[in-house]
């Protein structure tokens, strides 16, 4: 659990994004903290992609700072985030399905002799590495070999973020996770994402749309409507209510089955 | 309501390989199989109609000139195949081989025959307006090497240039590399034709003739460097001088040889001449046992059974054969258009021959000098690109670019990279081609490489590639270049057939083989 008043992963002050005349977000605060799940909630268009898409350096903010262990930082281009340590796991996962865990797991970043792009990949290595690390979050593999295109989307999940935290990411930008899984496999990621949360280290951003799941694992949860942050507070901070309320973006979602009887 | 709670573990659902059975579940295994049953085929229907036998190594597919030829095919593809098929895995098409190879040949015949120029072209004005060239600098004897090496920055430049186009434009390199094939073709047959002049012609040829047997040149003392040819046909006293000047254990060996052929060759004429001396005898014995006529019956068994011919006496081993035959063994002093057009793996094929007699033809000679080299140059490159693609870090590239090229983007991989260096790699396998053909006959023809672009991948895509790329092997690669090699063969030798029905297998085994491929990549997909 985080301390208030320990310096913070990464803070924003007052992000502004304009895309020509259309300002996506209007001065966005964030304080992100090792070991806690923060939710990003928000309904379409309020603003969650654009917000971690300037985090994981795919475009510049119009204005405001970024803060990194305290230091302002500036992003150019996506590996300069993920040089940082933020690891973002986007909804594609970036996963060729083709190939083995293995060779997913390092790509891009394999391990060969005389590091060069021809020298061979030392690949028991690799294949033990990359077994371990899933095994640290909760999924044994029982074959390295084993082609992506052959796991559940729960394994690919884990694989993603195994990789992430391999490669150093000390914030972890989860986008949609949970979304397109079955009951059984939403379950595993957030078996998953609750593993990472204990290894004390790493704080995550959890984009979802599901307030349930939300509920379930997040620490502290920060609302987005329109760009602007509408609502932030702890897990204790929160009435259930509340947070369906500040989902819908402020507007009052009555009872469900009633407004569906007046159809 | 029923349910079980057992807990089972996602992982669990994906049961361990069994070591036999991952044997058969490779992509491979329908294509191997395949290969095996043309192996089979190719025997069988070349096994000569006069004799009976299960054995398909008996055919004249297996014989030592079907095996030459038969790999000369089969390599030649087996190398541009290799080019076509590791662009097809990072996802994208070439389809200017065939005229990368015309264009590669043709360059390369002509610097070899008429030498290499830099030339600067400008408009002079003195006595009207014309065009001069200012020359920069020009060889007129370039050594094979520097011809390739010439040849090389050519080809590999163009290709370079088609993958830049297709990463920078986003156009498909279908449309791209279809333009390089137009473009290639008319710009071989055009330079053809304009360096290609006899006094004779107005517009010139588009064939280059004449070049020198570069490989078989040789540096023999006292007479410099002359083509074996030449060597053979000097003066008897010359040559009968040079045996008198090689080592007694020299002369011996060449003698035991020589006397050896002979002997064989005077055994087979004899054997021959029996042969032909006892047919009609056996055709008249026919016409007598169906006539009925006893008498007849009974001479001509008689004259059968004691035919002889007297056997054929061999040549005797002269000064002058000795020569000749030590001139064959003199390597050559162009070892690198012997590396391209040569033979390999000469002795293992003399030894065959002398003393173990299975590289005999009919008439008691050699029948295959070795193989192709072209075939050594096709395994030296597929174990390349095994390693390559197998096991090295740009392997792993090449599959992520062709299986997901944003995931491998995401990732960090210089996909536009490795698009353009196989683009080159492709050239580079065409030219290559070209190098074998050029060096092994001595002329090129701007119709070199036609349709070859096709046939690479097709032996690809027979191979187990799949046309979206990001899947297949190389085994699956030297398979499909096996399967289409073979195809081609075996069908010739079918009696009562025309050569051409190869193409309609071809055209079968293609379709079933892509079926297939796609079935094998969605099982692995999860049916995505």
């Amino acid at each position: 659990m985080a301390q208030s008043g320990s310096i913070p992963l990464i803070k924003t002050s007052n992000l502004v994004k304009k895309f020509g005349s259309f300002t996506a977000l209007n001065g966005v605060n964030l304080e992100i903290h090792p070991g806690e799940v923060h939710a990003l909630l928000g309904d379409n268009g309020a603003g969650k992609s654009t917000l971690i898409k300037i985090l994981s350096g795919v475009f510049p903010a119009t204005s405001g700072e970024i803060e990194i262990e305290g230091k302002p930082i500036h992003f150019a281009s996506p590996r300069d985030a993920s040089d940082a340590g933020i690891g973002t796991v986007y909804q594609d996962l970036a996963l060729n399905a083709l190939t083995s865990v293995t060779r997913n797991f390092f790509l891009g970043r394999e391990i060969t002799s005389f590091n060069s792009p021809f020298g061979l990949m030392k690949m028991r290595e690799m294949d033990r590495i990359a077994s371990e690390e899933m095994a640290k979050i909760g999924i044994s593999i029982t074959d390295p070999e084993q082609a992506v295109g052959t796991m559940s989307g729960g394994q690919r999940q884990t694989l993603a973020i195994a990789r992430a935290i391999y490669f150093g990411a000390k914030v972890l930008i989860l986008d949609e996770p949970t979304s397109a899984l079955g009951q059984k496999q939403q379950m595993e990621v957030l078996k998953t994402i609750k593993r990472v949360q204990k290894l004390g280290d790493i704080a995550i951003i959890l984009i979802t749309h599901n307030e349930i799941h939300a509920r379930l694992i997040a620490d502290r949860f920060t609302f987005l409507s329109l760009g602007e942050v509408i609502g932030s507070g702890t897990a204790e901070d929160l009435a259930g209510d509340d947070i369906k309320t500040l989902m819908a973006g402020g507007a009052e979602i009555g009872d469900l089955a009633k407004e569906l009887e007046t159809v | 309501m029923t349910s079980s709670t057992e807990l089972r573990q996602e992982a669990d659902r994906h049961a361990p390989k069994k070591q036999f059975w991952a044997m058969f579940v490779r992509p491979e295994i329908g294509p191997i199989g395949v290969m095996i049953l043309l192996f089979g085929m190719l025997g069988y229907f070349s096994i000569p109609a006069a004799e009976s036998t299960w054995n398909p190594f008996a055919g004249e597919g297996f014989n030592a000139l079907g095996i030459r030829n038969n790999l000369r095919v089969i390599s030649q593809l087996g190398i541009i195949a290799l080019g076509a098929g590791l662009l097809i895995i990072a996802g994208e098409f070439d389809l200017s081989i065939g005229s990368m190879i015309g264009f590669a040949g043709a360059c390369m015949a002509m610097i070899l025959r008429w030498g290499f120029a830099v030339l600067i072209p400008y408009i002079s004005f003195d006595g009207g307006v014309h065009v001069e060239y200012f020359t920069i600098f020009s060889v007129d004897h370039v050594t094979p090497v520097w011809a390739i090496f010439i040849t090389m920055c050519f080809t590999l430049t163009f290709g370079w240039i088609q993958g830049f186009i297709v990463v920078r434009s986003g156009l498909p390199s279908f449309i791209v590399t279809l333009g390089g094939l137009f473009f290639l073709r008319g710009l071989t047959e055009v330079s053809l034709r304009a360096f290609n002049h006899r006094p004779d012609q107005s517009a010139g040829s588009t064939t280059v003739t004449e070049i020198p047997d570069l490989k078989n040149i040789i540096d023999l003392q006292g007479h410099g460097e002359l083509s074996r040819l030449d060597a053979k046909s000097l003066p008897e006293a010359d040559l009968v001088n040079l045996t008198q000047s090689l080592s007694t254990d020299m002369v011996a060996t060449l003698t035991e040889r020589l006397a050896y052929t002979y002997n064989r060759v005077a055994e087979a004429k004899t054997a021959i001449m029996e042969t032909k001396g006892v047919k009609p005898l056996e055709k008249a014995l026919e016409n007598a046992v169906q006539s009925g006529n006893d008498y007849m019956v009974n001479t001509i068994q008689d004259k059968i059974a004691n035919f002889s011919v007297d056997p054929v006496v061999p040549k005797t081993v002269s000064d002058v054969d000795v020569a000749r035959a030590y001139i064959d063994t003199i390597p050559t002093v162009n070892q690198v258009a012997n590396f391209f057009g040569g033979n390999i793996l000469e002795g293992l094929f003399d030894w065959l021959y002398y003393p173990i007699d299975w590289n005999t033809n009919n008439f008691g000679n050699q029948f295959a000098p070795g193989l192709y080299s072209c075939v050594m140059i096709w395994l030296i490159l597929s174990i390349f690109c095994y390693i390559v693609l197998s096991r090295t870090q740009a392997g792993n590239w090449i599959y992520s670019t062709g299986g997901n090229l944003s995931a491998a983007q995401a990732n960090g991989v210089p996909t536009n990279k490795v698009k353009i260096s196989l683009f080159v790699f492709s050239a580079f396998c065409a030219t290559i081609f070209a190098a074998c053909q050029v060096f092994e006959v001595n002329t090129s023809d701007a119709a070199k490489g036609n349709l070859k672009e096709l046939e690479a991948i097709a032996a690809a895509v027979i191979g187990g590639l799949v046309m979206t790329g990001g899947f297949g092997t190389v085994l699956g690669i030297i398979v499909g270049a096996f399967i289409f090699g073979l195809a081609r063969e075996a069908f010739f030798y079918i009696p009562g057939i025309d050569g051409s029905f190869y193409r309609v297998f071809l055209g079968l085994v293609i379709i079933a083989s892509a079926l297939l491929n796609e079935n094998i990549r969605k099982r692995i997909m999860g049916n995505i």
